[in-house]
């Protein structure tokens, strides 16, 4: 009996290592026997979408504090008076 | 879980990195003023140019052998459908060349509710694990890279972390799923 944790490696090693003909077809057919296998693949697969959109949130954060740097430098005057002006 | 706390200084933010700066400060006004000249605001623009270079970012890092003659130009036209999408105005209204023409959103860029949920579950749960799986995903750091900079004494240390964040997290999405539903997805 696999443990959760090796489940995780494997299913790790199938969506994002760089798995051989032979793991792909291992695994495959572990996950058509193995409901737990099955049920851990498909929430680690969600998971995987949901650390995308960490990823953005992230960068949106990162890009927010840039847009603050840029909006207060006082070197930048001429930049932020070209780009209101484009707002009247 | 101490050393997971020095990954904000070991990940460079996107305010220290000078390529990107540069791209900022060339191509916000051009999607200022064409978001302007259509009666959107300053905020309107803040929010799509920042979508529009987090899509660019991801596409130069999904697809290296992908030529972008004018990070500039693409920008902006990742921008005009932004525009298009949220002005709602007819896609066909709004002239766009054979290069802008190609650009796809993908599907996936806006959340649905149900993710937006559980995303906000887990930045309670492990925000920590959340930056190290980060990291490792998204921002290409090596297992050797991430052993140095966090203060993991080698590769192996940093894999079973990873792998404990891989599993607390799956964890917390198969339970919350659970409890809301949306197997359907």
């Amino acid at each position: 009996m696999m443990t959760s944790r090796n489940n995780t490696r494997v299913i790790d090693h199938y969506l994002h290592g760089e798995p051989s003909f032979a793991d792909k077809l291992l695994f495959e057919a572990r996950l058509a026997v193995d409901p737990v296998l099955k049920s851990d693949f498909h929430f680690q697969k969600k998971t995987h979408r949901l650390l995308k959109m960490y990823h953005r949130e992230k960068l949106r954060e990162e890009l927010e504090a840039l847009h603050r740097e840029l909006f207060n430098d006082p070197d930048k005057i001429r930049f932020r008076q070209s780009i209101s002006q484009l707002f009247k | 879980m101490e050393t997971l706390e020095q990954i904000d200084d070991a990940v460079g933010t996107l305010a220290k990195n000078d390529e990107i700066v540069d791209i900022y400060e060339q191509t916000f006004p051009l999607v200022a003023k064409y978001i302007g000249a259509r009666g959107g605001s300053f905020e309107d623009t803040k929010d799509i140019f920042h979508d529009a270079l987090i899509l660019f970012i991801e596409k130069r890092a999904e697809s290296p052998e992908h030529t972008i003659t004018s990070n500039s130009a693409y920008i902006l036209g990742i921008s005009k459908h932004l525009w298009i999408r949220k002005s709602q105005k007819n896609g066909h209204s709004i002239p766009m060349d054979h290069m802008e023409s190609q650009i796809a959103i993908p599907d996936d860029y806006f959340p649905t509710t149900n993710n937006r949920r559980l995303l906000h579950f887990l930045r309670i749960a492990g925000e920590r694990c959340l930056d190290l799986l980060r990291s490792f995903y998204f921002q290409q750091f090596s297992l050797k890279e991430m052993a140095s900079s966090l203060g993991y004494a080698n590769e192996h240390s940093v894999s079973v972390q990873k792998y404990k964040c891989l599993e607390k997290l799956r964890n917390t999405v198969k339970e919350k799923s659970l409890t809301y539903d949306d197997f359907s997805e």
